[in-house]
């Protein structure tokens, strides 16, 4: 540095064309030319005439008895009266453990993410809540009884994100990292409850059914598949030949039959494969098929997140010493499912969709019972109010998973945090 | 030096790649306790491949490799051994991007001694002290600068306490404003009587700091010498040829 080189400019502010408003974006998107603003005020009125109508059938001309006449046999099929107290306990469990993990995870803000995001996002997610309970039952005609349970479970899972909110920060730390573990517990407390056993009267599959029955399914085939999904996808990327071929071999022969040939193959064949009295019930088949079916895409999304970690990662892990499984758990695996989260749960998605299937192999979940439904003389005609619920009911579930592989990937990924 | 116990000594190392190229032909070298082994040579020489079949990251056909006494062989507990024993650097960091400086310096320790964490982390937060960048341990290795990455793979190493320190062109990646921050700190170790194999390009750091200075071409060692032989008055043709093009 010479005293005569000239000196350093400050930074200066940016000239107002670098930044621009939201109705100037809008402006430059819809209305940019004289032509570009003739086809956004068509598509605009097609729009509008479009949400008219439909706000018309479905608030003046829909008849929404056969909803509400049928919330039971929607909700969980068969399920016999007297037993549905188990279910309203697995609700009410369930909102709890949300209630509780979710206060937790608030009173705990990782030391590394800025927590700017949540308080807005947890209004919101709370007035949504509350809105649903309000409405929702109301809505469905519940009686006044039912109608009560909902708001009370409500009202426990809100009160619950209060309170762990509140004082969750007395709880330690590392006792936190045992707050995953609640969910698998409750799952299979949940089973016990649905299924029986342990002293609980059984509940045969047979009579399981509606939202129940799809939720069963794809939550039995999530869980199971993604283990599956992951042994397969090493075993694929194995240097050892019979672990590769065979991994390769159920990979193609899943991949290459539709899910509706599996499912029928399942039905017919697993009789005749197992021993007498080991094939499970019609109802274990499908979830098995299911499961396996899944595996094996799932297998192929982490393969790619696999193949997505640098080569450098397995060879720094394995040169401070760690053992090849040591190095897949803490190093490679990690970093490899994360890449593979959105395909995850793109898979996840279409399984919850794929489980309409079942209604062909003769299973009451959603779209079967929506048939029986349809099929009653009492509610003819009335085709688009069921499928227009039905379709409501996925886009929520689906919804839910997407938002929450949205979270677990903000969460996850180091690089969206602050520097 | 003669007199200190051998900590690498290779014979006759042979290799040859899966596509049947002849990779390494016959290398011999022994490096003693506290020497500084600069490995110098053109791209696609063997010197990398050299290096790496110390910790077993690469395999041989035909020779043998002893380090600190044992003898790497397909025993896979041999191969634990020796990693433990030998820090890696590498030319592109590869630190842990999913986990914060700080785990990544105690990764290891703990899943691999099964040490105490409170413990690790004391004495990687004094290592992160040796290298100048205390204040990082929260952040992660994407937030850092490349010679800061460099130096926290350099720590990572240190964590394990290993006796050997192989470098794989550690400078090579890095901006050159940052080559400096780097070469100090192996200076640093070079001081403190750690072994180490280096192969780089850093003519600077081979004169100052290192014992000999070894060349290989053509996966042989062409001459073996130490720096101001090597650099001044280099034995032969090969070498001669090679200092031209680099100097």
């Amino acid at each position: 540095m010479t005293s005569s080189s000239p000196p350093l400019l400050p930074p200066r502010p940016a000239p107002p064309s670098a930044r621009r408003s939201w109705r100037g974006a809008l402006r430059q998107e819809l209305f940019a030319t004289p032509l570009d603003g003739v086809i956004s005020v068509l598509l605009l009125a097609a729009l509008l005439a479009a949400g008219v109508g439909f706000w018309h059938w479905a608030f003046r001309q829909a008849q929404w008895a056969v909803i509400q006449a049928n919330t039971t046999l929607f909700a969980v099929g068969r399920y016999p009266l007297p037993q549905q107290w188990r279910l309203w306990l697995l609700v009410a469990l369930a909102a709890v453990t949300t209630g509780a993990s979710w206060g937790l995870l608030r009173s705990h803000p990782r030391a590394d993410r800025s927590g700017t995001l949540w308080p807005f996002n947890d209004l919101v997610a709370i007035a949504v809540l509350a809105f649903l309970a309000a409405w929702l039952p109301a809505a469905l005609k519940l009686p006044v009884p039912l109608q009560l349970r909902w708001w009370a479970i409500t009202a426990l899972l809100l009160v619950l994100r209060g309170v762990a909110g509140q004082w969750g920060g007395l709880v330690p730390r590392r006792l936190l990292r045992f707050l995953p573990l609640f969910w698998p517990a409750l799952y299979l407390f949940g089973m016990v409850l649905i299924a029986g056993g342990l002293g609980v009267p059984r509940v045969p599959p047979s009579e399981w059914g509606g939202l129940l029955l799809t939720l069963l399914m794809a939550s039995f085939a999530i869980l199971l598949s993604f283990p599956i999904g992951i042994v397969v996808a090493l075993g694929r990327r194995s240097s050892l030949p019979l672990l590769r071929w065979s991994s390769v071999l159920y990979i193609e022969f899943i991949r290459g039959a539709p899910l509706i040939t599996l499912l029928f193959l399942g039905q017919n064949i697993l009789g005749y494969m197992l021993p007498g009295g080991w094939a499970p019930d019609r109802v274990w088949r499908a979830a098995w098929v299911l499961t396996f079916f899944c595996g094996a895409y799932l297998a192929e999304a982490v393969r790619a997140g696999l193949a997505a970690v640098p080569v450098g990662q397995l060879e720094a892990a394995r040169s401070l010493g760690l053992s090849m499984p040591q190095a897949l758990r803490h190093v490679v695996l990690p970093q490899a499912l994360q890449i593979a989260l959105p395909a995850t749960v793109g898979q996840f998605i279409s399984l919850l969709q794929d489980t309409t299937l079942l209604s062909l192999i003769g299973l009451l979940e959603l779209l079967g019972t929506a048939r029986t439904v349809m099929a009653n003389p009492e509610f003819l005609g009335k085709n688009a109010e069921v499928y227009l619920t039905l379709a409501v009911l996925f886009w929520c579930c689906c919804a839910a998973l997407g938002l929450g592989s949205r979270a677990l990937e903000l969460r996850l990924n180091p690089s969206h945090s602050p520097t | 030096m003669a007199a200190s116990p051998l900590m690498i000594e290779a014979r006759g190392v042979q290799k040859w790649y899966p596509n049947g190229f002849h990779a390494l032909r016959g290398v011999d070298l022994s490096v003693s306790r506290g020497e500084v082994v600069v490995i110098m040579g053109p791209s696609g020489s063997g010197k990398s491949t050299f290096i790496r079949t110390f910790n077993a990251l690469e395999d041989f056909q035909e020779g043998t490799i002893t380090i600190d006494g044992i003898a790497l062989s397909n025993d896979l507990r041999n191969i634990d051994a020796i990693r433990c024993d030998t820090g890696m650097v590498f030319q592109q960091f590869n630190l842990f991007p999913h986990l914060t400086v700080l785990e990544n310096l105690s990764l290891a320790p703990v899943v691999v001694r099964k040490r105490r964490r409170a413990e690790v982390e004391a004495q990687a937060l004094g290592l992160l002290e040796r290298v100048g960048i205390a204040e990082q341990a929260g952040k992660y290795p994407g937030q850092l600068s490349g010679g800061q990455q460099q130096r926290v793979a350099i720590a990572r190493s240190l964590c394990m306490e290993p006796r050997i320190l192989l470098f794989d062109e550690p400078t090579s990646a890095l901006d050159p404003e940052m080559v400096g921050e780097v070469l100090e700190v192996m200076r640093a170790l070079a001081a403190d009587g750690m072994t180490m194999v280096v192969v780089t390009h850093e003519i600077g750091f081979a004169r100052e700091v290192a014992h000999r200075v070894v060349l290989m071409s053509e996966g042989q060692i062409v001459e073996a010498a130490a720096p101001t032989t090597f650099f001044t008055n280099p034995q032969h043709e090969r070498s001669r040829q090679f200092l031209a093009q680099i100097l």
